[in-house]
């Protein structure tokens, strides 16, 4: 990378920390610091829901599942804009008339303080280990693109916004997010239109649309009923729409957002901007993959996307076998170009009988090309040992430094700093507000004054900032842990919404009754997640209906509202 | 009907508008 491009992300590190200090008002109050003093507009507050969900795995992960895949995770998506619409009518409301700082204060007020802190607690857990895999999974990507170590990127991912964070609360993540996501936005329609131009002169955008959906990497709708298939229109409607209930409406790191809001309406209209944007927003980052799949037909691809690995496998035993695979690679990506160019010139000319025989072609040398690559794949598996190896989080990173022109891959490279950090500092600010009202003003000291309890929060921040980052460093080693750490916290998403589904629509739920329908629905997601290939989708939904049920039954069973 | 119930209206239009859409999209491209 050019010395520009480093100049470029330099330049937005400082920039964005100056920024989020410059714009932060009222910090010297616990509201202020916390919700803003409920001032910001709606777009603001919208803009920044949607910087906090859109994190750089999102960038990196989701464009590389476009070009491998294509456009199924999607449907994931689709049930956002009725979550939106059921959250604006029941939580928004019950949240900003409660007067409360977190989303389980309001638990308290409803059931009582052993149900507060619990849900609180497993937030934290689930919450800080979620935030470390939104430092490390960029940082090790980018650490093999930029050519620095994993630790540095974390500091550099870390630190800024530690700082803007710690010294502006909510209000300087906000103003921050709003502009990190016009960098995000311009990022993705930059490398659209990068590879739009990248494409030979003989291939238009329909051709590589039609390449696209003959290799099926269209398929935004799947109607499979089989509850293991990942991402379907069925688990995009009906499972993730429990995911983004408890998301948006449960989760501190959202429901802040619309707690910094003017009004309930402002909190409501917020949210809408992600019910409107946030499906063509995802559908533009799937494309962006699809788009890179179309450009190397015509590019020579690299074998792998990963280069740390590429560089380790020829430095093996094996690089024999290695540089065999190359030669097979090459050959067959460049037959899979000259079917692919056969096939857009037969649709072009409308003959049927070319189209066919074309597309047949095009098919079985796409099937040669995927075929190299699985060998190479177990190739890398038997040198480095790692088994789960999977480099389709490097695919964009990788176009971006070795295709676009100087400046832009700064500006791009930028663009993922930028996603990372908005949901850092969105994840810090919420860990902070939960422990000190939580916890701290709960447990230890309810009297301090608004400097004391300031003080605190700063240091919670810090606390959690170092939190994650340590733990971010360290699980790039721990690998497969942290992912089974974060399946852990994946439990709880469907049972924390089934308690706050207990609370607003059982009036006689009794802290009881949400005390054992929490475990009741952790246990029942533990048992799907081990003992059966039902989607993970599907969870949340299981969890939340068990909660339900079962805090319904025992509250009836235990009598009076209160235990 | 108040200002706010037509908004849940038009997110739920957009949302079948935008579904129609992708689907079309999808059969398009994959004739």
């Amino acid at each position: 990378m050019s010395a520009i491009d480093w100049a470029i992300i330099g330049l937005y590190l400082l920039w964005i920390v100056w920024d989020g200090i410059r714009l932060s008002r009222d910090t010297n109050k616990v509201e202020g610091y916390f919700l803003a003093s409920k001032s910001l507009p709606w777009w603001a507050v919208g803009l920044s829901v949607m910087a906090t969900q859109l994190s750089a795995i999102t960038m990196t992960s989701s464009t590389g599942q476009g070009y491998a895949d294509g456009m199924g995770l999607l449907q994931q998506y689709y049930a956002l804009p009725i979550a939106m619409i059921i959250i604006a009518v029941t939580f928004v409301p019950f949240f900003r008339q409660a007067n409360i700082y977190t989303a389980y204060e309001y638990l308290e007020g409803r059931f009582d303080l052993r149900v507060r802190s619990l849900t609180a607690l497993l937030f934290l857990f689930s919450r800080a280990m979620g935030t470390s895999v939104v430092i490390s999974a960029p940082a090790v990507v980018l650490s093999v693109m930029l050519g620095a170590d994993v630790a540095t990127i974390c500091v550099l991912l870390a630190v800024p916004t530690a700082i803007y964070t710690m010294y502006g609360g909510v209000q300087a993540v906000a103003w921050t997010d709003v502009k990190q996501m016009y960098l995000i936005v311009f990022g993705l329609f930059a490398s659209c239109a990068t590879l739009i131009a990248g494409l030979p002169n003989t291939i238009s955008v329909n051709d590589a649309m039609q390449l696209a959906g003959t290799a099926g990497k269209l398929q935004a709708f799947d109607f499979s009923t089989d509850p293991s298939v990942r991402f379907t229109f069925w688990t995009g409607t009906l499972g993730a729409l429990f995911l983004f209930l408890s998301y948006f409406g449960t989760d501190q790191s959202q429901v802040q957002r619309h707690l910094t809001a003017k009004s309930d309406d402002e909190a409501r209209t917020s949210l809408f901007m992600s019910a409107y944007w946030k499906i063509p927003l995802q559908a533009l980052v799937m494309i962006i993959g699809v788009l890179m799949f179309v450009f190397y037909l015509f590019t020579p691809p690299p074998m792998l996307f990963n280069r740390s690995h590429d560089d380790r496998v020829r430095a093996s035993a094996r690089a024999g076998d290695y540089a065999v695979l190359e030669q097979r690679f090459t050959a067959a990506t460049s037959e899979r170009g000259i079917a692919a160019q056969a096939l857009a010139n037969a649709k072009r000319s409308g003959d049927s009988a070319a189209i066919a025989a074309s597309k047949d072609a095009f098919l079985a040398s796409e099937q040669t090309v995927k075929g190299v690559r699985a060998e190479a794949i177990e190739l890398v598996k038997d040198v480095t040992g790692d088994r789960s190896y999977n480099d389709v989080n490097y695919i964009f990173p990788l176009y971006i430094v070795t295709q676009m022109p100087v400046g832009l891959i700064g500006l791009l490279m930028a663009a993922i700093f930028a996603a990372a950090m908005s949901s850092i500092a969105g994840e810090l600010t919420s860990l902070s507000t939960s422990t000190v009202m939580d916890f701290y003003k709960r447990w230890v000291r309810s009297d301090g004054d608004d400097a004391h309890v300031l003080k605190v929060s700063r240091f919670a921040m810090l606390f959690w900032a170092m939190f994650a980052s340590l733990v971010a460093i360290w699980a790039v080693e721990l690998g497969s842990l942290i992912e089974v750490v974060n399946r852990f916290g994946s439990f709880f998403y469907g049972s924390i919404l089934g308690v706050f589904l207990l609370a607003i629509g059982w009036p006689r739920a009794n802290s009881i009754g949400a005390l054992v329908g929490l475990v009741a629905g952790m246990s029942a997601v533990a048992y799907f997640t081990v003992f059966t290939s039902v989607a993970f989708l599907w969870h949340n939904l299981i969890g939340a209906v068990v909660v339900f049920v079962t805090g319904m039954i025992v509250s009836e069973l235990t009598g009076p509202r209160k235990a | 009907m108040t200002t706010m119930q037509r908004t849940y209206l038009r997110v739920g239009i957009v949302w079948v508008l935008t579904l129609a859409a992708l689907y079309a999209f999808q059969v398009f491209y994959t004739r």
